[in-house]
């Protein structure tokens, strides 16, 4: 077929063709892994329908065989792009497959490539603007289906920390659009254990197995269905700062990688990171968000702007909101942080904290706010209670932990070790020109 | 809108503040401002906190905003073409987000790190989309106004913080209180407010 691929292990094209997520569903195949069937449309279709506004002569044609391959099915039709591009395009849950739906649907996300929102990250990112989408269909599993249901995102390991623990969200009895929108409460990864212990084994499996693969930290989104765990996303980590200090350390003592790929996968750039002030890993988190203006804030809870300048005259303050309307400025202004419930990277509260350069930490999926207390990770804060955020990792910590710099330690110095050994040169130096000078001696020899 | 619904539905988007911002949000005067607020806080609708220099919406001054601002709604009965408009900002406010949030942080390496402003060719970049954005929100602000006459205000002020930042003045962008993303989130504010829309349940 010219515009239709199968998703199955023997597809071999490149993410130029059928876009990273069928990509890395084809490598899930390829593990042995449950992935729902389905098949992807080319990206090169994606560019003659935004080229000439119709699908290319032939589409419709194998369009109509893939659908019989599959059955009748309700499917779910997904953009991916050969470059990421999280949540600009559209996606089509739930789709009860014919031939005209389907038509519908793959219009609507082709043309999602082009709105304004998406042209505008694209130039922000230099990403080229005729690159088009390729689009993946697939059977739906069903996180709603029944109790023993359920969808989430997992990585191998913390992200903010490189621990060797895996890390994530799941939300039972919900479709997983529901745990990447935030507009509902999710729950730590591991209270899938007790709930769902076949489901969690077969998780834990599969992210060692695709960790050997990479050889690397992973990230997989997830869904499961009556008790059966279905892999519906995957790739690499990209972990950063400390989290990639130690992942790359604990790699090469494990044998995964070498010293020397442990030293050429950490751009400098990662240990002006690990720099910042973090909160000690060994404090008591109560909840993580998303740290979105790195630095620790340590002070009493207020949870409105008035409180919060208020209560700032007698001492430092971190401000707890569900969200952040123009009224919270006065207060974030006055606070030494803010937490709130809702928000990403690019929401107002990110923004404004920014602003002031104030840490920083949103998302936070278990905080409720009350009118006198906030509930947070199960437990309740009542204002006036000090708490510590880490604007960095997104933990937020009851009371004052103690505060590290350069909180990666022990991994860092083990690594910048193998770095003076490579360059053989063992002076004084700042430690990104210690792996500066490594990685320029590991680069010669590679190309020699 | 008479004057003192502007001056108490100020307070509404803008939240606790001073004369200057009240001014900036309804274009009078900041002694005119002065003068509507003293009566607001005789009407027990609106009181001055000494302490942090600012006033305040009291309880009953934001319920009288929203029944008023709600009556002058219904009675021009454009309620669905405002609310036709504020779908069409829905869909530029993520990319107004995301253009501060490129305008503050950089992705180098896949570590995101505080603009320093060094590399002018990006500031550039990002400078040269809020202008081709901004295009594209006075059409809908047009739309909006064509509803309820007092959202064009918006209008002047958000060109007003991109002429600043277009002239060097560039933390007018999303880095100050009167930055083009400060007023991009009080028009946001005024929009949930005009119509009855709660920002967060619970």
């Amino acid at each position: 077929m010219e515009w239709v691929r199968h998703l199955s292990g023997a597809l071999g094209e490149p993410p130029e063709v059928v876009g990273g997520k069928a990509h890395g569903l084809v490598l899930l195949h390829r593990l042995g892994l449950p992935v729902p069937a389905g098949f992807v449309v080319t990206t090169e279709a994606c560019r003659v329908f935004l080229r000439t506004g119709r699908f290319p002569g032939g589409l419709a044609g194998e369009l109509a065989s893939a659908i019989e391959v599959l059955g009748p099915s309700t499917v779910s039709v997904r953009s991916g792009a050969a470059v990421s591009m999280p949540g600009m395009m559209d996606t089509i849950l739930n789709l009860r497959l014919t031939p005209d739906s389907l038509d519908e649907a793959l219009k609507s996300v082709f043309a999602s490539w082009n709105t304004p929102r998406a042209r505008t990250y694209r130039t922000l990112h230099g990403i080229p603007h005729d690159l088009g989408t390729a689009v993946v269909v697939q059977r739906m599993v069903f996180g709603d289906r029944d109790d023993h249901s359920g969808s989430g995102v997992a990585f191998s390991r913390d992200p903010g920390t490189g621990e060797n623990a895996p890390f994530g969200e799941v939300l039972f009895g919900h479709q997983g659009d529901d745990v990447v929108s935030g507009r509902t409460l999710t729950l730590p990864l591991h209270t899938i254990a007790n709930r769902e212990p076949a489901v969690w084994q077969d998780l834990l499996d599969a992210l060692s197995c695709i960790e050997q693969h990479y050889r690397d930290a992973c990230y997989v989104e997830f869904t499961f269905e009556s008790g059966v765990l279905w892999l519906l996303q995957v790739r690499p980590g990209r972990f950063t700062g400390a989290a990639a200090v130690r992942l790359a350390t604990d790699l090469a003592d494990a044998g995964a990688i070498t010293r020397a790929e442990a030293l050429l996968r950490l751009a400098p750039h990662h240990l002006r990171h690990v720099r910042v002030p973090r909160i000690e890993p060994d404090a008591d988190v109560i909840a993580r968000g998303l740290g979105v203006c790195p630095g620790v804030a340590a002070g009493r809870v207020a949870v409105t702007s008035d409180e919060a300048v208020r209560m700032a005259a007698d001492g430092p303050v971190v401000l707890v909101r569900p969200e952040t309307s123009p009224e919270d400025i006065r207060g974030l202004a006055a606070a030494t942080g803010i937490v709130t419930a809702r928000g990403g990277p690019a929401s107002h509260a990110a923004v404004v904290a920014r602003s002031m350069g104030k840490p920083a930490v949103v998302g936070v999926a278990d905080l409720h706010v009350g009118s006198d207390s906030v509930a947070i990770g199960g437990r309740t804060v009542g204002v006036g209670a000090m708490v510590t955020i880490d604007g960095t990792g997104g933990e937020v910590v009851l009371g004052t932990p103690r505060v590290v710099t350069g909180g990666a330690d022990g991994h860092l110095r083990r690594l910048l070790g193998w770095a003076d050994e490579v360059s053989g040169d063992g002076s004084e130096r700042g430690e990104a020109e210690r792996l500066e000078a490594a990685q320029v001696v590991l680069r010669r020899r590679e190309g020699a | 809108m008479s004057r003192d619904l502007l001056v108490l539905h100020a307070l509404r988007c803008v939240g606790t503040t001073g004369l200057t911002r009240v001014a900036s949000f309804t274009g009078l005067d900041e002694s005119d401002v002065e003068s509507e607020l003293i009566d607001l806080a005789v009407a027990g609708l609106v009181t001055h906190h000494r302490g942090f220099g600012g006033w305040a919406l009291t309880e009953s001054g934001r319920s009288a905003d929203a029944a008023r601002t709600k009556a002058e709604l219904e009675s021009a009965g454009t309620r669905p073409a405002l609310a036709e408009a504020f779908d069409a900002f829905l869909v530029l406010n993520p990319e107004l987000l995301d253009l501060c949030t490129a305008w503050q942080v950089r992705s180098a390496d896949g570590v995101t790190t505080v603009n320093d402003h060094s590399d002018t060719a990006y500031d550039a970049r990002v400078l040269a989309l809020f202008t081709d954005f901004h295009a594209r929100a006075v059409v809908v602000i047009a739309a909006l106004a064509a509803a309820v006459p007092r959202f064009g205000r918006y209008d002047a002020r958000l060109s007003e913080a991109l002429d600043r930042a277009q002239a060097g003045e560039l933390e007018r962008l999303a880095d100050t209180i009167d930055s083009f993303h400060t007023i991009w989130a009080e028009l946001h504010e005024d929009l949930l407010a005009t119509l009855g829309i709660a920002r967060w349940s619970g």
